[in-house]
């Protein structure tokens, strides 16, 4: 029905199934859509946010999709500016989630403020002096910049690409993409940092505060090292998903590899930092402040020491050594633990910077406050999470994402595997193969 | 197709790159913001001219002066009036709270006539005619059949013309049975009337004590004139005054308290008495005014000598060394005062017993009428109606005992006893019943019974500005303007240690149908006829009012109250006229009172391990007014959590009956039985349980009503056999 | 400009509590509520979704009955001044610029029409002293009659704290000005929640101005962050470096105490603020 769009070279599964998968995440969407209005027309009191949790369980997803779809800039990084040739083929699926994180990021934020309608005030009345300014301008920019490197994937398309003007369009955008990509690892190092310097800066919050250097904090950096180290586990994590739900293999070995390398170390070093940050604020920082660092990991139901363990041992150190040791890198197992451990603990470090800030007590008669999401929260931040399956079912479907795809899965033998529900769509496949065009376009 | 597609792109990307250059989307976005500024569901208060008007405040007795902030017509704010004797620029919660009391949505909008069952809210709208006739027509039948004293009455107090008004109405009418909320200063005025005292009032001359010893007065919690009081205890601060609190329960007067003696309730009299045999067996009394103003020494030494140190240890819990020492420095202390009346004061009259132990301290010490003591101030006199003519009827009906047995006024030693008139076996209970300024359906203890009652009582008229408990149980309401509407006098005692008499003005025209209550009364009497009319020869209430105060008016307009800047209580020597010159310490009534035992609280201790104590906070107001919305924001989230109220109870206590923090339980007293939630707290003396009073509405709005219980529906009333004051203060009780 | 600055000098308006005379009675509260028309539900027990521009918190010593003690902390804003002059932890981080620091006056405004509702100045705040308008504000049919006109009600959906009714200090400006004045007087400028107190508790005034009674009850040392010079006075979360402008006096250690936050061992006034900027 739909094989016009579909690239050449490459077997994708029937439409019915297709349209399922699109139509389970598609209820998932407009179950949050729902919430997201309610949301818009009711006000915040939807979610179960207060006085004490102004930031809560959506400032948390913001903080962990930007971390997460850090893959993008630090890939790109490594691709266009240190020239690593092997990461281009991984590096328009990095850009496709990092755009479906930073989009999804920004939707967020316009369903967190309680005047969406006056949100742009935040550049028009802009105040410099706020990280959160600076997280605006540069995620806007930065988004921008995604924009413009997805666009030349979409323009791949087989349709599209037909169109001279998009032909040439797509062409040249990949001439200069090393010049976005720069400019994107320069908006990310500050808008990570900045995200990071949100609740660095807070000095009324003895739990997140940190020094720094100049009007930096220290977690400014952790966080753009940490989206750095993390971002491409994600990548290489959700790859690994569209492998096994496509029963294909995508990328080659070594490129996984060699990115998984580059994160380990990247996490190694990052843990090294953090380790050498919890240490100083837990003998001098808090400390100056009239607190004991047990007292932040005491006297509440959730907030123990095992987060701080998990965040730094088992979902730092260990993801770190198992990606950087060869054999456990190798081992596909070993691997995708370590991937998936290091997604778990970025998440937790937000989680930990956003609402662990907020439960902690800081006058001395003030109370632990704990905090639950409504479903509406819930919801809404499931939200961009269909809405990720949606564009990465529809952008694999239909664009050429993984350049080594069709290598790795000639078509010939896929058809004589199963043998059976050869398309029209299929045929074309083939005809066009002759074309000499099956390998996907790549600058 | 082709050049369709191209031609359809063009003009899709020249069409949206246009609508982005041109002005309309950026035109759009500011004027969707300054829609967000403006919207039309966002109140915006209208400007005006700002001025303020002054009155007073009667949303409790305590009689402050307050200006109200107008803009054009609206009043938008109540402040203190700088001036004013009483609060000085000071203001309560309540007083602070009325303009919602003023445009609130409980205000009874015009006079309402029944039309469902009794309580069930259905009724219809009247006219002041209509109300007026139907009213005097049923008193007219009770009275046509010859038993003019099954009409009943029941004000918050008759000091001013209004109360005043309606004694002389139900004095023509023939009826003996007017009777007033019962308050802690019954039991003073019935104890200084017992020691010889008449039409005399207690004030208290806090400011200049420099030992205040309070048997669980509420200081900070209510009690007296609390402006007042609050600004007293600022003194104390500044100054030296030693204040000592005697109550089981860490309130905010024990907290703020130099020290706090926590008792076990309803010690009280025996800790007074103790202390007392410690001041005369150690001769720290004062001997000049014992020995030359003071009668029956000897009898009093007799009574107290059988409550020593030893065993008011065993009823107070505290040790002997400790009453012979706070016994000591009180007696040591060149100004001190003893004072009576528990919490607030306001929700029963208490104990005579208490209340005559706590002043014969006073009396010990030589406090009355000295700096810094306890005052004996004349009653207001300034009401000097003639005599109305009655006629046989009424001369009839006046013969006749009051629905509670005791002489009333006259011979008794209160108009209070409310317990007999409406917690009583049905026979008794008036055929009509007359509610002004009092709310007993919600307030009286065992208030579960009282509105039995009520349904029984066959006619009963409200006079609320709201619908209150009482009034949602009336047959027929003539609500009366609120007291920011209306013009009328406003006597005040409260603890007060001079007279005052503030003007209560409309500083706003009437937002409803209402009336002033002083012209119900005058306009009911007209309508009445004969001798009853005749009685009221004012054309109308400001007429009589302002022929009342005569001398006074031009002050009062001018300044917003009157009082005696002067006054000095008299001198030893003329201060007890009635017992020869001197202050009777014990003999005939007073030993009665002294000799009788405590007053236990109702139930089985085995069954009800626990006591029940409510308690006063100045949150929450627990009188006729109930607690604005503001107030009711203003309450502890350890008091109210969402609809539940919090029990106090001792960890100690929780421990032994196996419940935890936040626990929902049933609190089970003989009487009743409440949901209710449990908190911890160390300011509670073990074995007991203390609630707040002042939630658990059924009436007024969303805003109060079901929120927590109504403990006067869980406690029952106590009655002091010697004096038939209902001295409730508490209950036994258990945990289920 | 700076002839200006040299001739008026700039004010610090601040409050100094007397936790020994406050009684906990909740007159502040309700004068601040019905000054600046914050609004009610139906449902305030729960404290977190409550607007208090004043809140009056209870602590207690910790002590079993009979020992136990109350002390009552009204807590307003604290107007910090941070570390240097407008360095207050919320101010600094809102993103639209939407609260502000007034060197003039020492006053922390906030603008709700340009506040977006993201809350960041909340997380930032350590007195709670920032409350979100979770809902749109209503009035029962005729109560907002009592509207003041002065205090623009807020919509949803924005941040609103206390002002130090900052427009009484307007109106004192006005008046003074029409009067051919400079200077407003020490009792032309007072907050609702200082007048209306019956104890008296709340002292209001110019940290800056010798005369004044903040002044002189405070001590401040101007040139260490503000920090009162009387021992008997203290901030609270003094050590956080927030440079509050709200004092309070206290006689009672413990209460001093639990102002601020101590190591085990550490004892208060003898702990030496950090500086962190």
């Amino acid at each position: 029905m739909d094989s016009a769009l579909i690239p050449e070279g490459v077997k994708r599964c029937p439409t019915w199934k297709f349209l399922l998968a699109l139509a389970i995440a598609g209820a998932v969407l407009l179950w949050g859509v729902v919430a997201m209005l309610m949301v818009w027309f009711k006000g915040l009191n939807q979610t179960n946010m207060n006085d004490y949790y102004g930031f809560a369980l959506w400032i948390w997803a913001d903080l962990a999709f930007i971390a997460l779809g850090g893959g993008a800039f630090f890939t790109g990084l490594l691709r266009y500016i240190f020239g690593i040739k092997e990461l281009k083929n991984i590096i328009n699926y990095a850009v496709l989630i990092g755009f479906i994180c930073y989009s999804s990021a920004l939707l967020i934020l316009a369903i967190d403020i309680g005047q969406p309608l006056r949100g742009w005030f935040i550049f028009w009345h802009a105040n410099v002096h706020s990280m959160l300014t600076e997280v605006a301008f540069c995620l806007s920019c930065y988004f921008a910049v995604l924009c413009i490197e997805y666009l030349p994937l979409v323009l791949e398309n087989r349709q599209l690409d037909r169109v001279p003007f998009f032909h040439n369009l797509s062409h040249n955008m990949h001439e200069t993409m090393a010049v976005f990509a720069a400019t994107g690892a320069f908006l990310s190092f500050f808008h990570q940092g900045s995200l990071g310097g949100v609740s660095g800066v807070l000095f009324g919050r003895p739990f997140s505060f940190r020094t720094g250097i100049n009007v930096w904090p220290w977690t400014f950096f952790l966080f753009t090292w940490s989206a750095a180290a993390y971002g491409p586990c994600f990548t290489l994590s959700i790859t690994w998903l569209t492998e096994k739900i496509s029963g294909k293999k995508l990328v080659k070995d070594n490129v996984v590899e060699l990115l998984a390398k580059i994160a380990g170390w990247m996490i190694i070093t990052y843990v090294v930092a953090k380790i050498i940050d919890t240490v100083y604020w837990a003998t001098v920082t808090a400390p100056s402040l009239g607190f004991k660092w047990t007292f932040f990991y005491s006297n509440n139901p959730l907030y123990g020491k095992w987060i701080l363990l998990t965040e730094i041992v088992i979902c730092g150190i260990i993801p770190g050594l198992l990606l950087i040791s060869g054999p456990t890198r190798r081992n596909p197992t070993t691997r995708i633990i370590a991937l998936l451990l290091g997604v778990l603990g970025v998440s937790i470090n937000r989680w930990v910077m956003v609402l662990q800030v907020m439960a902690v007590p800081v006058m001395s008669f003030d109370k632990w406050v704990l905090y639950y999401p409504s479903w509406q929260e819930v919801a809404t931040t499931l939200l961009p999470v269909a809405y990720g399956v949606i564009m990465i079912l529809i952008s694999y479907r239909y664009l050429p994402i993984f350049p080594q795809e069709a290598e790795l899965n000639p078509v010939d033998s896929v058809s004589a595997s199963d043998g059976v529900e050869l398309e029209d769509g299929q045929q074309d496949e083939k005809e066009a193969q002759t074309d000499g065009q099956a390998v996907p376009a790549e600058a | 197709m082709k050049v369709d597609r191209r031609s359809f792109l063009s003009l899709l990307i020249g069409g949206a790159a246009g609508t982005a250059l041109s002005p309309l989307p950026w035109k759009l976005t500011d004027d969707l913001s300054i829609w967000t500024q403006n919207w039309p569901w966002t109140p915006v208060p209208q400007r005006g001219e700002s001025y303020y008007e002054t009155t007073t405040c009667t949303l409790c007795p305590g009689g402050c002066g307050v200006k109200v902030r107008k803009i054009d017509e609206r009043c938008v704010k109540i402040e203190g009036a700088d001036e004013h004797p009483v609060n000085k620029g000071g203001v309560c919660i309540l007083g602070l709270s009325g303009l919602q009391l003023l445009y609130g949505p409980t205000r009874i909008k015009t006079p309402l006539k029944r039309v469902g069952e009794k309580g069930e809210g259905k009724w219809r709208s009247i006219s002041w005619q209509e109300a007026l006739d139907e009213l005097a027509s049923r008193l007219k039948q009770v009275r046509s059949k010859g038993t003019p004293e099954k009409a009943a009455c029941l004000l918050d107090g008759i000091d001013g013309t209004v109360g005043r008004l309606f004694q002389r109405l139900m004095t023509v009418y023939g009826s003996p049975n007017l009777f007033c909320m019962p308050a802690a200063e019954d039991a003073s005025k019935a104890a200084l009337k017992l020691a010889g005292g008449s039409a005399v009032r207690a004030g208290f001359d806090l400011e200049e004590a420099d030992f205040v010893l309070s048997f669980g007065c509420g200081l900070l919690d209510g009690w007296g004139s609390p402006v007042r009081v609050f600004k007293a205890n600022s003194s104390w601060k500044d100054g030296h005054t030693t204040v000592v609190q005697v109550e089981p329960r860490l309130s905010n007067t024990a907290a703020k308290a130099d020290h706090w003696l926590a008792v076990k309730p309803g010690s009280e009299a025996e800790l007074a008495l103790a202390m007392a045999n410690v001041i005369i067996g150690r001769n720290l009394y004062d001997s000049e005014f014992i020995s030359n103003y003071c009668d029956n020494f000897e009898g009093l030494k007799r009574l107290v000598a059988l409550h020593t140190p030893e065993t008011a240890a065993a009823a107070t819990g505290l040790g002997p060394e400790t009453i012979v020492k706070w016994a000591v420095e009180f007696a040591r202390a060149s100004r001190p005062v003893a004072l009576y009346g528990r919490g607030q004061g306001r929700a029963s009259a208490g104990s005579l017993r208490d209340c005559m132990a706590i002043m014969l301290l006073n009396a010990l010490v030589g406090g009355f009428n000295r700096s810094g003591g306890m005052w004996i101030v004349p009653e207001y006199d300034y009401i000097a109606w003639q005599e109305p003519e009655l006629d046989e009827v009424a001369r009839a009906g006046l013969e006749r005992p009051r629905a509670d047995g005791s002489g009333g006024g006259k011979d008794g030693l209160t108009l209070s006893l409310v317990q007999r008139l409406l917690g009583t076996d049905a026979e008794q209970l008036p055929e009509v019943l007359m509610v002004a300024r009092c709310n007993p359906v919600y307030s009286l203890a065992g208030s579960g019974g009282v509105e039995d009652n009520f349904r029984k009582i066959p006619f009963v008229v409200s006079f609320s500005s709201f619908m209150d408990e009482t009034a949602a149980m009336a047959d027929l309401v003539l609500p009366e303007h609120l007291y920011l509407e209306t013009l009328e006098d406003v006597p005040v005692s409260a603890g007060l240690n001079f007279p005052l008499i503030g003007l209560c003005r409309p500083v706003t025209e009437p937002q409803f149908n209402t009336m002033a209550l002083g012209e119900i009364v005058i306009r009911l009497a007209g309508i009445m006829g004969g001798t009853v009319a005749g009685a009221f020869q004012w054309d109308d209430y400001e007429t009589c009012l302002k022929e009342t105060l005569e001398n006074k008016w031009e002050t009062l307009e001018e300044q917003g109250f009157w009082y005696d800047s002067g006054f000095r209580p008299p001198a030893w020597d003329q201060a007890f006229g009635d017992a020869g010159g001197k202050f009777r310490l014990a003999g005939g009534k007073i030993d009665e009172i002294l000799e009788a035992e405590e007053i236990t609280p109702a139930g089985d201790p085995a069954q009800f391990p626990l006591v029940l104590v409510p308690y006063d906070s100045i949150r929450l107001a627990n009188g006729y007014i109930g607690d604005p919305p503001f107030m009711i924001k203003s309450v502890w989230d350890d008091v109210l959590e969402g609809k539940d109220v919090c029990i106090q109870i001792n960890p100690a206590t929780a421990r032994k009956y196996a419940v935890a923090e936040g626990k929902v339980v049933h609190l089970v007293t003989p009487v009743g039985k409440a949901r209710v939630k449990v908190h911890l707290d160390e300011a509670v003396m073990p074995g007991i349980v203390c609630i707040p009073r002042g939630l658990g509405h059924t009436a007024y709005d969303a805003y109060l009503a079901g929120k927590g219980i109504n403990v006067n529906a869980l406690i029952g009333s106590m009655e002091e056999a010697a004096s038939g004051f209902d001295a409730a203060w508490g209950i036994r009780a258990k945990l289920a | 400009m700076k002839q200006e600055q040299t001739k008026h000098r700039p004010k610090r308006y601040g409050m100094v509590i007397d936790l020994d005379k406050c009684t906990g009675c909740g007159s502040c509260m309700v004068a601040c509520m019905a000054e600046n028309n914050v609004p009610f539900k139906k449902d305030e027990s729960d404290k977190l979704l409550s607007i208090t521009w004043m809140r009056v918190y209870k602590i207690t010593n910790g002590k079993s009955f009979p020992d136990s003690d109350i002390c009552y902390i009204p807590r307003p804003c604290q107007h910090c001044a941070g570390q240097h002059e407008g360095h207050s932890p919320c101010v600094s981080v809102c993103p639209a610029t939407a609260t502000d620091y007034s060197r003039e006056t020492g006053i922390v405004s906030q603008i709700y029409t340009r506040c977006f509702g993201c809350r960041y100045c909340m997380a930032a705040c350590p007195y709670h002293a920032r409350y979100f308008n979770w809902w749109d504000p209503v009035w029962p049919d005729g109560m907002e009659k009592y509207l003041n006109p002065d205090v623009s009600p807020r919509m949803r959906g924005v941040v609103e704290k206390c002002s130090f009714c900052f427009h009484r200090y307007q109106a004192a400006k006005d008046k003074a000005y029409l009067e051919g004045r400079r200077v407003v007087e020490e009792d032309e400028y007072q907050t609702a929640c200082t007048q209306a107190c019956p104890a008296g508790a709340i002292v209001f005034g110019d940290l800056n101005n010798p005369d004044h009674l903040v002044h002189k009850l405070v001590k401040p040392d101007l040139k260490n962050g503000g920090r009162p010079r009387n021992p008997e006075v203290f901030r609270l979360l003094e050590r956080l470096g927030t440079n509050p402008k709200v004092y309070y006096k206290s006689s009672r250690q413990w209460v001093r105490k639990a102002g601020d936050n101590y190591l085990p061992g550490e004892k208060p006034g003898a702990v030496i603020q950090k500086s962190h900027s």
